[in-house]
């Protein structure tokens, strides 16, 4: 459903000193640089499948959003969304997407969201029963059935969140473009919005892209995610994957039940990293080929009341892995 | 063709909903606007007591030439306006992003989505003007021409806003127009008076290039002058030259749109 083939996009921008000095040199001589915000990303989205773009802020996962929605044009590379090339507008591929952004509005300020949907309705030329059909599915399942007809400048932001939820999907989109839709949302509400989004894939099976700073609307909402550093895709592959490839180790975590004197980090040394030692908490890392060893010898070794083996957090790893320079490669 | 229309019913639904929240606004509207007429008028009337005669046109004229200003300045005002001001910062900011993944002309929504309801009570004082100035025109005109003139004010209309849109597009590439929209203005002033009254290259460049002086000086030429149709031949391919040169620029900026970072 969705192809992106070594897509790129270059933006010039212009570097200015600081300082009311520096704007008048800008005015005379302008700085000019390039700034690669996608290299060659190339990645499939297929029907039903939710994909997580992850990278920190300016990785390029909103430019590579926007390009696939046909917001933006690539500077060079391919992408067919639904066959067609998104960037060419054209209606049939407009009728079939949504893009919701967290971070912008797509409805009327002074309206209330019932007005907007109304427009929308004209917009995507959605026949009358399944107007109201979509509508009364959507707020319902959001819990907004109440709130349609106050302006959504008097509504909180998890329940505009809601409307513009409603708003992007009420045509019912083959593919959903999410760009931080939980964000600034308090804790009820982003467990919402991602409950709602996990029943809808099931229900419509949409191919959803979804960018989130979030690690927990990925590890909820993501089987599969693509890791960007600097604008090149590092990773693609499941969240299983990223631990296995680059989580060498578990935590073993063991609390201790009357210990004489406290354990050294020497002694337990030859089992892995000692993250941390005293009289009552041991944590290890240790590699993942000799944890059932580790384990069985701490047991014999020490008096251990409680025993935990972890993997690492993923959101961790990703982290290690958008810092890292020319460590990996998406394969 | 019919789903734009009913998308602009909406337009104006949403716009007179929203404007009857500011009350205030459609006063203050009113007498800016009452005290730009008086002051119009004002001009030419001091003007008119050294001279019978300017560039070619009587005081008469010029009254019916100042109500065509005024009825295009309101429907610019009160159907374009709103969306001129908000156009570069839609492109700045990247709230146009939105508009550019809806199965609707992103132009048509940029130009008209919002409809200022509260000039809405000036665009009727402009025709009431427009009507008395026309009933005081010492010799008959006659409903035909008067009928072109009116339509022909419709069209400087929409030339109007074609030129202002031709101002806002570099927006694209310049990231604001404010510059742009200074100089606009400026040459919007050209429009408030009759052309007759500039010369030379100044006069040529204000009917071809930069066709303010075409927008209500050639339907008024057209309505004095009677039968030949030059004048708003010369209107029609102005406007239908600038009209397709703001369709090309418009889809050329779409190429270079950035959007904006989130």
């Amino acid at each position: 459903m969705i192809e992106a083939d070594r897509l790129c996009k270059t933006f010039l921008v212009h570097r200015k000193r600081p300082g009311l000095w520096g704007s008048i040199r800008s005015l005379v001589r302008r700085e000019r640089m390039e700034k690669r915000a996608v290299r060659d990303v190339s990645f499939r989205v297929e029907e039903g499948e939710i994909v997580g773009l992850v990278g920190a802020n300016g990785a390029g996962k909103t430019t590579i959003v926007k390009m696939l929605a046909g917001v933006i044009h690539p500077t060079s590379g391919e992408a067919r969304v639904l066959g067609f090339r998104p960037w060419e507008r054209d209606n049939r591929f407009r009728r079939q997407i949504a893009l919701i952004m967290g971070q912008k509005a797509q409805l009327w300020w002074d309206l209330p969201a019932a007005d907007c949907f109304l427009l929308l309705k004209e917009i995507f030329r959605i026949p009358e029963d399944l107007y109201r059909e979509r509508l009364d599915y959507l707020s319902g399942v959001l819990d907004v059935r109440e709130e349609l007809h106050i302006q959504l400048r008097r509504l909180s932001l998890g329940e505009r969140m809601k409307m513009e939820l409603i708003a992007a999907l009420l045509h019912g989109p083959r593919v959903v473009y999410l760009d931080e839709p939980t964000i600034g949302l308090d804790l009820t509400s982003q467990r919402a919005i991602r409950d709602f989004i996990l029943g809808y894939r099931e229900e419509h099976r949409p191919a959803m892209i979804l960018t989130s700073h979030y690690m927990e609307d990925i590890e909820r909402l993501c089987r599969r995610i693509l890791i960007l550093r600097e604008g090149e895709l590092v990773f693609d592959g499941s969240l299983a994957q990223v631990v296995e490839r680059y989580a060498d180790h578990k935590i073993v975590t063991a609390h201790l039940r009357g210990q004489n004197g406290p354990v050294t980090a020497g002694e337990l040394a030859p089992f892995g990293h000692v993250d941390h030692c005293d009289a009552s908490m041991i944590r290890l890392r240790v590699p993942r080929g000799r944890v059932a060893e580790a384990a069985a010898e701490l047991l014999r070794r020490y008096p251990i009341a409680d025993l935990a083996i972890e993997e690492v957090e993923v959101g961790a790893i990703i982290e290690r892995i958008q810092r890292a320079k020319g460590a990996t490669r998406a394969p | 063709m019919i789903r734009y229309l009913r998308l602009y019913g909406y337009f104006l639904r949403f716009s007179f909903s929203r404007a009857m929240e500011f009350r205030l606004d459609f006063f203050f509207r009113i007498v800016m606007d009452a005290v730009w007429y008086v002051v119009q008028f004002s001009f030419f009337w001091v003007l008119y007591r050294h001279t019978a005669l300017l560039g070619g046109w009587t005081f008469d004229q010029v009254m019916v030439f100042m109500g065509g200003v005024f009825v295009v300045d309101a429907l610019h005002m009160t159907v374009f306006s709103n969306n001129m001001w908000w156009f570069p910062i839609y492109v700045n900011k990247g709230d146009l992003d939105y508009h550019l993944v809806r199965p609707v002309s992103p132009l048509f929504v940029m130009s008209v989505r919002d409809f200022a309801a509260n000039s809405f009570v000036n665009l009727l004082m402009a025709v009431a003007v427009l009507t008395w100035t026309l009933a005081r025109y010492p010799a008959p005109l006659g409903a035909g021409p008067v009928a072109v003139y009116v339509v022909s004010l419709l069209v400087g209309t929409f030339l109007y806003y074609v030129l202002h849109m031709l101002f806002l597009i570099p927006a694209f590439w310049m990231h604001t127009s404010h510059g742009l929209r200074e100089i606009y203005f400026v040459l919007g002033e050209t429009m408030t008076r009759p052309v007759g009254i500039f010369t030379g290259w100044v006069r040529s460049v204000l009917v071809s290039i930069l066709p303010f002086g075409v927008i209500v000086s050639f339907p008024a030429k057209s309505l004095f002058e009677g039968a030949s149709p030059g004048p708003l031949l010369h209107m029609a391919a102005v406007t239908a030259a600038a009209f397709l040169a703001m369709v090309g620029m418009w889809r050329w900026g779409l190429r270079s749109y950035v959007s904006a970072s989130s």
